[in-house]
């Protein structure tokens, strides 16, 4: 283990503790700790609602627990930096949030994050709790048309959870809201790129060592590589290429509605993701696609690393209305609704 | 032995523990192969888990699904998940406080299904099924009223499962990623099963021990 000189830290066990002690406190009219690692809404849904449960390593603020709040989570199970949280904590939230309406559990596919909630859905069901899962799989770093367990779980889950959170909120049953967020899931992709290095908080370790003027579009949020090296090309000409694997997986055609985010992955500036999404979305109006809904924020970071993951879905029509017209109140995402 | 008592299982388990525990370098090592190197300490610390519940259990229905719980909520990973669904399938079919041969079959038939809800893995794909699979088929078709010989036929099969994925190439879990690379060790999990169901018939027939178990 090597000392990590580059981050503000203090020892590096209590890093996820010290860091969800500072969000709650810092928001604490929107989310509390409801017991260890398990954020929650300060003010929870009725319980006659259906809960949105999501679980996942801590290292990638603002997300997971960014987005709990009225309109879209209500509860994150935090793991430990990179780490998906046991089965164990997993339960425990679960039987928190027990209730007839059942509860989602939005799971991003990565082996640990799934296996918990395989294990923890399990003696779920037998405690007599309802809960159903989505399993979020927007990466196509692995290949077009790959199988879903191939594909990873990145930053497309964000959208998902407003999505999922608004038909919650409105009181949408669990087999509608499954089926209104299993159709976005389907109609989702995102792809990476990433430059240089970034520093693992705990161990020191580099992450994505790339020298300098190499880029690796399919980069995970680990900083594991999954696509192809190549030389750093301009902000247009890396969207278009990304732009252009995006949409071999979302068969977007002229008229479509479409979603578009840039998420900046903690090291390159918003100056950066601007031009890139610009170009981007350029691109997709060329071909006559409605760009209803954009963003470009830091919403699921991977420490210091330079480079974006870039977000695009096809909206039908009640995604729109739930992404864009039905209020969210989350300490990193706000909704003003109609 | 023509019914399974409670005290009998929980000598099964017991047994389990010893042999899986003596050989916990060995799988550890297999494991450190292709994967993280940690099958042995895991898989040691879930039947700890799966034993001290045991010794609580009344009947074999609720002693079942205690141990399969405290399994996943002790320890985590892939060793305990898949171990855990092994006794919670196991408890969906079986009641009572003592089994016949057929409910016997029954009960490992039912951990079996509960193993296949958690993975998608099969024979071939060098995996612990790759043991539990041809272990719970042939005490499914093996005719006999004593149920030490058909945990026996049961654990042989499992041995020689286990024995065969050191010719497999992986399909499923770390090892994957080194795709032909992975021919020529045995799968740590196989090995580990094969040694746990062999344990369990060596329990009620002493003799069964004396047979290689690789």
């Amino acid at each position: 283990m090597t000392q990590v000189k580059t981050k503000f830290i203090n020892r590096p066990e209590n890093l996820t503790a010290e860091l969800l002690e500072g969000y709650t406190l810092a928001y604490r009219d929107k989310v509390a700790l409801g017991a260890e690692n398990i954020v929650v809404r300060r003010n929870p849904k009725p319980a006659d609602k259906v809960a949105v449960v999501t679980l996942g390593g801590s290292g990638h603020e603002p997300a997971l627990s960014g987005f709990v709040g009225e309109g879209m989570l209500d509860c994150s199970v935090v793991g430990d930096i990179f780490a998906a949280p046991g089965a164990q904590r997993l339960f425990q939230a679960l039987q928190m949030f027990k209730r007839d309406a059942g509860i989602l559990l939005v799971v991003l596919n990565h082996s640990g994050d799934v296996m918990s909630a395989g294990m923890a859905c399990q003696l779920a069901e037998r405690a007599g709790i309802k809960v159903k899962r989505i399993v979020t799989h927007d990466d196509i770093s692995a290949g077009v048309g790959r199988p879903d367990s191939e594909r990873r779980g990145l930053a497309g889950c964000i959208p998902l959870y407003k999505i999922v959170g608004a038909a919650a909120e409105e009181g949408k049953s669990l087999d509608e809201i499954v089926e209104i967020g299993e159709r976005f899931n389907r109609q989702i992709a995102t792809l990476a790129v990433a430059m240089g290095a970034c520093t693992h908080p705990q161990n020191g370790a580099l992450l994505c060592d790339l020298p300098e003027g190499i880029m690796e579009i399919g980069m995970g949020q680990h900083g594991e590589g999954g696509g192809g090296r190549q030389p750093l090309v301009s902000a247009d000409d890396t969207a278009q290429q990304m732009l252009a694997s995006l949409l071999q997986q979302v068969p977007l055609v002229k008229g479509d509605k479409a979603m578009l985010y840039i998420n900046g992955v903690g090291g390159s500036t918003h100056m950066e993701l601007n031009i890139v999404f610009r170009k981007a979305y350029r691109l997709l109006t060329e071909r006559g696609i409605d760009v209803v809904d954009g963003r470009i924020e830091e919403m699921l970071t991977v420490q210091g690393e330079n480079g974006f993951q870039m977000i695009l879905a096809k909206l039908d029509a009640d995604h729109v209305e739930l992404l864009k017209n039905r209020r969210a109140d989350a300490p990193y995402w706000t909704t003003i609704g109609k | 032995m023509e019914e399974l008592t409670l005290d009998t299982f929980r000598q099964m388990l017991r047994n389990a523990l010893l042999r899986i525990k003596e050989r916990q370098d060995e799988f550890s090592q297999l494991d450190a192969v292709f994967g993280d190197g940690d099958h042995g300490t895991a898989i040691v610390a879930a039947m700890n888990a799966v034993v001290e519940t045991a010794e609580k259990g009344a009947d074999f229905k609720t002693m079942l699904n205690d141990m399969g719980f405290n399994v996943m909520l002790q320890t985590s990973g892939s060793t305990s998940t898949l171990l855990g669904a092994f006794f919670l399938g196991m408890s969906d079919q079986a009641e009572g406080v003592s089994l016949s041969v057929t409910a016997v079959k029954k009960m490992f038939a039912g951990g079996l299904n509960g193993v296949c809800t958690q993975t998608l893995a099969r024979k071939g794909d060098k995996t612990m099924m790759d043991a539990l699979i041809p272990a719970v088929e042939t005490m499914a078709g093996f005719r006999s009223d004593e149920i030490g010989d058909i945990l026996a036929a049961g654990a042989l099969a499992a041995q020689q499962g286990a024995d065969r994925t050191a010719g497999m190439k992986a399909a499923f879990g770390r090892a994957r990623n080194y795709g032909e690379r992975s021919v020529g060790s045995a799968d740590p999990g196989a090995k580990s099963w094969a040694c746990m169901l062999s344990a369990f018939a060596e329990a009620v027939i002493p003799r069964f021990a004396k047979v290689p178990s690789g």
